[in-house]
């Protein structure tokens, strides 16, 4: 009786874990502050894991916000190319996330934010549910059609900063457009992280596909 | 500790009362468990019974997709389905995620498609291994032949083999036609 009772409590569903990489400076962290009031407001109990190659700059950066109390940010510090902790070796990553789960049950929902890479780098499924690459128009117009790991599978892309787009001279419709072309229908979100427009839409697809919440 | 667990269940049925879209009623079905396996012999009847009148429905996942413990995914009747499991659950070939009087759900892992590849010769093998790691490349080793797991379109894995083929580095090994 008491087995069987304890068997039906250790189901219950683990917090979802959301990967978010992309190249240096297209607007990871930002993202992540543009999306802290919006989960704050829809009840999301949240965590987030930082990498950074040799600092805890951007885990200090996001304790410091006030958007999420600072317990709640955890900084791992990749030492090697960012891609290593979130690939080939995510130990460090998957021991982070276990450590927030347990301290701070109940939890819906831990973000990873890599350290900044480049179009290759890719999670692995051992450490995330889930994946968003965040590339910025400033970045150039042609990045979607170069095809990097990272913008074909990535199960959320994010075309970030659309406030620069007249600035670079990229052609916004025209980078979605291609962005979808390489990516067999997964969906591909344009965001301005400056102004939160299109954040919604981002928590949207999060709540559906991870949180089940919809 | 198991206190905390309970608060948690207490706290997931209360959010999903007040939650905004509760009213909605979604169609979606919750599976947050691994029932067992398809093979397992007791649960392999019910679902022989349950699959003579079309009761079984399945979802068919990539093998990479398995390591995955929350997935939104249709079976192949259409329902849409939430997974959703604790993290020291694993997603396999028929795992069994709903078993009830009138219908179950059971996960069919799509089979990786190998690409064989035959080195010509021992420089051959080493720069053909050393490329296939820089593409991280899921690879197993049989003999000396090199497989690769076909975890995209078969056409990106060809493109950037072009080079190796055309030159003969490598070659390729088709076991279906028997070469
Ligand atoms: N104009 C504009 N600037 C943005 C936007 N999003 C982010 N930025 C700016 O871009 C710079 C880099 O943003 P971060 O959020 O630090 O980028 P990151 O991807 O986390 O960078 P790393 O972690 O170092 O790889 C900062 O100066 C941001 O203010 C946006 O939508 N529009
Ligand atoms: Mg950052």
């Amino acid at each position: 009786m008491a087995e069987s009772a304890e068997a039906l409590v250790a189901a219950a569903p683990s917090a979802a874990r959301v990967g978010i990489g992309g190249p240096v400076g297209s607007g990871k962290t930002a993202l992540i502050e543009g999306l802290l009031p919006l989960f704050a407001a829809r009840g999301t109990s949240l965590a987030i894991v930082t990498n950074d190659l040799v600092t805890q700059e951007d885990a200090e950066r996001l304790q410091r916000s006030g958007l999420i109390p600072p317990e709640r940010v955890v900084g791992v510090e990749a030492g090697a190319c960012p891609h290593t902790v979130i690939r080939e070796d995510p130990t460090l990553n998957i021991e982070a996330a276990d450590l927030l789960e347990e301290q701070l049950r109940p939890l819906d929902l831990i973000l990873i934010e890599s350290g900044g890479d480049n179009l290759a780098s890719t999670f692995s499924l051992d450490l995330v549910d889930y994946w968003m690459f965040v590339i910025d128009v400033s970045g150039g117009g042609d990045i979607p059609r170069k095809r990097g790991p990272g913008i074909v599978r990535a199960d959320l892309l994010i075309v970030n900063k659309s406030d620069l787009a007249p600035h670079v001279g990229v052609d916004l419709p025209l980078m979605r457009k291609e962005a979808e072309g390489v990516r067999a229908g997964r969906p591909v979100l344009v965001t301005n992280c400056r102004t939160g427009e299109g954040l919604d839409r981002v928590a949207d697809h999060l709540a559906h596909d991870v949180l089940m919440e919809s | 500790m198991p206190k905390a667990r309970l608060s948690f269940n207490r706290r997931a049925a209360a959010s999903l009362a007040s939650a905004p879209h509760a009213r909605k009623l979604p169609a979606m079905l919750r599976l947050t468990q691994i029932l067992g396996n398809a093979t397992d012999p007791d649960i392999a009847e019910r679902l022989h019974a349950l699959e003579h009148d079309g009761r079984v429905e399945s979802i068919t996942l990539d093998a990479a997709d398995t390591a995955r413990k929350r997935l939104r995914v249709a079976t192949d009747k259409g329902t849409d389905c939430a997974i959703a499991l604790a993290r020291s659950e694993s997603l396999a070939n028929g795992a069994v995620l709903l078993l009830e009087e009138d219908r179950a759900v059971v996960v069919r892992m799509r089979e990786t498609v190998w690409l064989a590849l035959s080195p010509r010769d021992l420089a051959a093998a080493l720069d053909l291994g050393y490329f296939c790691g820089n593409l991280h490349w899921r690879v197993r080793f049989e003999g000396s032949v090199l497989k690769v797991a076909l975890d995209g379109p078969r056409e990106s894995y060809m493109a950037r083999l072009a080079q190796h083929l055309a030159d003969g580095r490598a070659r390729l090994v088709d076991e279906r036609e028997g070469g």
